[in-house]
Order: structure tokens, then sequence, then C-alpha cells
């Protein structure tokens, strides 16, 4: 049924736009779902959802685009079941024929939708109702004008807006809360640069679950393997007993890797919020290591350290010096007996923007001679790495790896390279 | 092929107390041949549905439990080593040549199936349970991505296996992690949600029975409320019905507050949530004394 095939096709895109995604494959499934079921509109409600929305969180866009879809058959039409399907894909398509099949009706939301990312200046309108709506929800008021206006341009702006993130507050998914892990996954991917104090505390949220994974992945990589030398006095052994024959292997016990972690992380304003959540992921993964011993800097070198959450630091710094990471490398190298050993990894967080002094990379390369490797992670886009005072190019050439960790996502993924 | 209506009263009759979206995802993973990843809180019957779709199709339940560090060898195959060896000494004195021998040795015999290769070798339809995939890392799930598409395995040594008849897999996860774009694709998704009040209260007929019909109602909606409560660790439904069990036994008329709080060690685990909703315990409890 061609018409209905178009249809699907329509309703498909229409989802595409409101931001769930959708692959070839899974469209394809949906038709043979719906080829499966029949027409029933309920349980082609179902088979739709069950081929296309992976997602929990992406159900209640589902649900609404469904419904403006495939409307509702009229209760007392009183047609032929055979003319069922002609029925619901009619209702949608306004009945006109000859209509274009791939035109989405324009008179709803989804339609304004459109619009507002063709046009912002005339998302304006819905931006300060949803704006409005807000505030009256949290005064507590219940004013249904504005949130009847807001309800559907605001729902789909939003997901446009910031990584799916604000629909979802209002999405009554019960048992797992979707909003909540909507805004984790938001947050993590949110850029450094971007944060604000409210972004940082709800980062700090969604840190717990990364501070279990990152150890465990550590703790698998430290870990004494199962496997390697065979131990052949133990096998032969053991084989003894066995008329020779090699039943049981035995492994050679490894020696336990001991790895000491330098951190150093600027505090500077432009970086702030990415060196504090390093450190605080790092603090959660100290059993992995012998040692750890956690550094901030801007223009000095102080030892950091959290208690409760809070980061504490000796002596404080002032925050807003101009930073100067040559005079603190040289103050980390004053200290290098018994802290800088070949057991040591180093890892540096920082832009490496210096106000243009001097950038003592040549102390780079004498730590990274005396230590076992030097990592940097750099929170900054690396289109900008080396533009203006950035003195991250001298840098590159001296440590082992230079990461880009701009958002949550990707400094978890630079962590797990420094095991 | 089962229609939908036999796979509806197929759930009915092992005791499956669901609604229209569970019955449809179910048929379609049959009906497409596709697997099915069920999300949804802990407790609320996830595992559950691959048991009892075993018992509607009469088949083989292979399950697969994942954890963190699972790797191949203990979800596909590993090779017996010892029989190899031992095959290989007794093949030494028979005076075999080592391509004869090595023909041998890598042969089927000496595979050590795990579940994800038995269900793909099992001479008739099974259904294969991967419970909560996203306990396993990240790799095992990428590993899986050849399995669920194709429903074939390479084992080197042998060269592809194919499935004869494909399995029904049936994919659980909590939510611990994320799971990746590519295995979602493949899959058809069904999140299951507690039940409602109402479905909850057939549970508890269906299976404590013994339990009087005015109290599983009590007792239905008391847990559909502490659900509501944001709890640490909400009742699952498994945890309800021990309930009415252990109401069953201890000989509970009605239930009013001191009836609520005796029992409910068997309901809660968590002493903070406990605390909570003993405190609220006389609100909640649907008679007062």
């Amino acid at each position: 049924m061609a018409a209905l095939r178009d249809q699907l096709v329509s309703f498909i895109a229409a989802l595409r736009a409101a931001g769930v995604r959708i692959s070839v494959a899974e469209s394809i499934d949906a038709m043979n779902a719906v080829a499966a079921v029949g027409l029933e509109r309920e349980r082609m409600h179902e088979a739709l959802a069950a081929a296309l929305i992976k997602d929990e969180a992406d159900r209640a866009i589902f649900d609404e685009s469904f419904n403006r879809f495939f409307a509702a058959p009229r209760a007392n039409r009183g047609e032929h079941p055979d003319q069922r399907g002609e029925q619901v894909s009619a209702g949608s398509l306004r009945g006109r024929p000859g209509e274009e099949p791939f035109a989405l009706p324009r008179d709803d939301a989804l339609a304004r939708d459109h619009e507002e990312k063709s046009s912002p200046s005339e998302a304006k309108p819905a931006k300060k109702a949803a704006a409005a709506r807000r505030h009256d929800t949290e005064k507590g008021k219940d004013v249904e004008e504005s949130k009847d206006a807001a309800r559907n341009s605001d729902w789909m702006r939003g997901r446009w807006e910031r990584g799916e993130a604000q629909t979802r507050d209002e999405s009554p998914t019960p048992g797992i809360d979707a909003a909540r892990v909507a805004r984790i996954r938001a947050i993590e991917r949110t850029a450094f640069d971007k944060f604000s104090d409210l972004d940082y505390d709800e980062a700090r949220d969604a840190l717990a679950p990364l501070i279990r994974r990152f150890r465990i992945r550590l703790g698998r990589r430290l870990r004494l393997a199962r496997t390697g030398r065979i131990d052949f006095r133990r096998t032969i052994r053991a084989a003894l007993q066995r008329g020779g024959a090699l039943i049981d292997l035995n492994f050679r016990a490894r020696r336990p890797r001991h790895v000491d972690l330098v951190i150093l992380a600027d505090i500077s304003g432009s970086v702030r919020y990415a060196a504090q959540l390093m450190l605080e992921l790092m603090a959660g993964a100290r059993g992995c290591f012998r040692r750890v011993s956690s550094f901030v800097y801007v223009d000095h070198l102080a030892e950091a350290d959290f208690e409760d959450g809070h980061l504490v630091m000796t002596p404080a710094l002032d925050l807003y010096a101009r930073s100067d990471f040559g005079r603190v490398l040289g103050e980390l190298w004053e200290r290098r007996t018994g802290l800088l050993t070949r057991a040591a990894i180093v890892v540096i967080m920082g832009d490496g923007r210096n106000n243009r002094l001097p950038a003592r990379a040549d102390l780079v390369r004498e730590i990274g001679r005396a230590c076992r490797a030097v990592v940097w992670l750099n929170p900054e886009d690396p289109a900008r790495w080396g533009t203006g005072d950035s003195a991250i190019k001298q840098y590159a050439r001296e440590v082992n790896a230079l990461v880009p960790s701009r958002n949550l996502r990707e400094l978890q993924v630079a962590l797990a390279a420094i095991a | 092929m089962l229609t939908r209506e036999q796979i509806s009263d197929g759930l009915e009759r092992a005791c499956y107390v669901t609604n229209e979206r569970v019955e449809t995802a179910i048929f379609l993973a049959l009906a497409l041949e596709k697997p099915l990843l069920i999300e949804g809180p802990a407790g609320a019957g996830k595992t559950e549905v691959a048991k009892v779709l075993a018992e509607i199709l009469h088949t083989e339940l292979i399950r697969l439990q994942c954890y963190e560090g699972l790797d191949e060898a203990r979800a596909l195959y590993e090779w017996n080593y010892q029989k190899q060896l031992l095959r290989m000494q007794a093949g030494e004195q028979q005076g075999l040549r080592w391509e004869e021998l090595s023909e041998h040795i890598f042969s089927r015999d000496y595979l050590l199936e795990r579940p994800l290769l038995k269900a793909i070798t099992a001479p008739s339809r099974v259904v294969l349970l991967i419970d909560e995939i996203d306990k396993a890392d990240e790799e095992f799930e990428a590993f899986l991505l050849e399995l669920l598409s194709d429903f074939q395995i390479s084992v080197p040594e042998l060269g592809t296996l194919k499935a004869h008849e494909r399995p029904v897999v049936i994919l659980t996860s909590n939510r611990a992690r994320e799971l990746s774009e590519a295995l979602r694709r493949r899959c058809l998704h069904l999140f299951i949600d507690f039940p409602g009040t109402e479905q909850e209260r057939k549970i508890i007929e269906l299976k404590v029975p013994e339990l009087d019909a005015k109290l599983a109602d009590e007792a239905a909606r008391f847990v559909s409320a502490i659900r509501k409560l944001g709890l640490r660790k909400p009742p699952s439904i498994a945890e309800t019905l021990d309930w009415a069990r252990a109401l069953v036994r201890l000989g509970v008329r009605e239930l009013d507050t001191d009836a609520v709080r005796t029992a409910l060690g068997v309901l809660l685990k968590h002493e903070d949530d406990r605390v909570k909703v003993e405190s609220k315990a006389s609100a909640l409890a649907p008679r007062r004394r």
C-alpha cells in the first residue's frame, strides 16, 4: 500500500526532524513491523515504537507525533474494516488527493519547529513563552494559558537547543529517571569552557558513575594478568601427578605494577572547571595507584587535596594572577626528589596559555626523562592550539601524549589512556 | 509461527500479566526475527519475559549473565585444552601424524560450548537471554554485533558457524551505562516499567492465590504508593510477591500500620528506605487503627 508507505516515510522524517535518530535499517524494520501486526491503531502504535524508539526518553516525542500523523478513527463512521487502512492515512494526509505525499502537516507544532530552525527571529515568542512558563512553575503558580501556548514549541525547541536536555524535565518516565539520564548525557558533552556554576554542580553529579567506571577500567589494566609467562618448574611439577601430561598450566606471578601519579592542574579562570573535575575524578581512583600527588597552579604551585568534595590547596593561590607555567615547572623541578621517579606518570591539565612568559619546555623534557611518562590533557579546542599566547605546540614536542579533553566524555577517554 | 493472539494467550497461561505494548514487542521479535532489547527498572519483570517466552515456545532457555570482564572465552567457546592434550598423547602412541591429529583436536568434540555458541548451534529454535548487557564491557558489546545481525559466529579453526534456526534473542539492561547506538539499531526496543496498581493486584492474585482478594488489593495499592516516595531501591515485583506471601504466613487479616511495620523488611532492603516508609506508614496504610 503505497499511500501508507509514504505516510510512514514522512512520519519517520518528522521524527528525525524532532531529533530522534533513526537509521535506514530501523525504518525498514518499522515497515516490516506494520506489515506484521496490521493496521489496528494501538498495535501499530506499539509496533512502530518497538522498531523506531530505542530510548525511552524519546517516547513522548514519538507518542505525540504518532497521534498527529495517525489520527484516531472517528468513533461512529461505521466503515468497512477493509477501508480502515485508507482511513488511517487519509486522516493524517488531510484527505486531499494529489497532495504532495511528503508534505508535513503545516498547522502544527512540527511545522512551527521547522520555521524556527530556518528563521531564529521567529523563535523568540516561543522562547519567551517558555521562559515565562518556567518562571511560573518556579513560583508554583498554575497558569494554564501560557502553558498551552508554549507546550508544543517549547518542547520541540528545547531538544533543538541543548542536547535534548530540557525536554525531559517534564516527560514523566517513572522508574529510570529519564530526565536525569538525559541531563547527564548532555552535560557529559558540554564543553568545559561553556560551563556555568550550575553546570559544574550537575557535572559533579554525573561524575560518580564515571569514577566507578574509570576505577574499574584502571583496575583491570593494572591487575595481574591471568595469563602470561608460564612458570615451567611449577607446571612440570603439577604434570608429574598426571603422568607427565601438562594438564594444569601454572603462570609466573607478575610483579604488580607500581604507578605513582603526579597531577598538575591549571585552576586559573579559563580551565578551572576542567581541572577541578579531573582532580575529583582522580581522587576517586586513588586506590589504583601507589601514590597520588596532586598540585594545582596559576602562577605558583600549590598542593591540592579533596575534602568532602571541596578542593583544598596549600598554600592558597591567587586565582586571578597571570598564569605562569614556566615558573610552576621550575618549582616542580626543585621538588623532584622522591616525586619525579621512574614509577611516576605526570599528568598535566592546562591550556598551555602562558601570557607570553618563558614556556620552559626544556623542563618538561627533563621531567619526561626522569619519569615514566608525561601526559598533557588540554581542555581547549584543538583548532585553537598554538594561537595567540598558547605555547602548547612547544610543550607538545616534549610530552608522551597530548590529548584534547574538552568535555567530560573526552576527559574520561583521555584518562583511560594514562594507565 | 505464533499469531498475536496465541502470544497473548500464552502469556496469560504462563501467569505473566502484561499489556499491549509488551505483547506487540514480543510478537514482532518473533515475526521479524530480531533481537529484543528490554530496558526498565530492576525487578520490573524483564528477565521473566525470556523465561515465559521459552515456556510458550516449548523450548530451551539459554542464559548468559553478563558481568564486568566477561570475555569471549566465557560467552562463546573455549578449546578443551586438557582433552586435546590427552588426545595428542593417545595419538602419539597410535603413531598418528600431526596432520591427522590436528584435524581431530580442532573439531567440535574438543570445543567447550558457552551459551552463545550453544544457542547458535542448537538444532531447534531456542530462546537466548543475554541478561544485564549493560554490566558487560563495551568491547563485549561490540563483539555481540556480528551475532545479533547475522546470527553467525566465526571460530578461526572451524570457520563461520551459522545458526540453523535463528534463536529468539532477548537482551535486558538496567542502564548502568549507555548502550551503543549500533546495538540499539539492531534490536527492537521495549521499555517495561513497574506495573500499575491494577496490574500488580492481578499479579498478586495469580501468584499468591492464598491471599485474601481485598488484602491483595490493599497490598498492591500500598506498594505502588511507596514506589512513588523516591526510595533508594523501590520494591520489585518479586519482592511484592514475597511480601504478599509473608502476609499470608503472618496471618495478617487487614493491612493496618502494625501489619505494614512487621514485614517491611521483605519489601525494603535499605535502612534509610525503611525509616522513610515507617515514618509515613500511618498515612500510607490503607486502614488505620
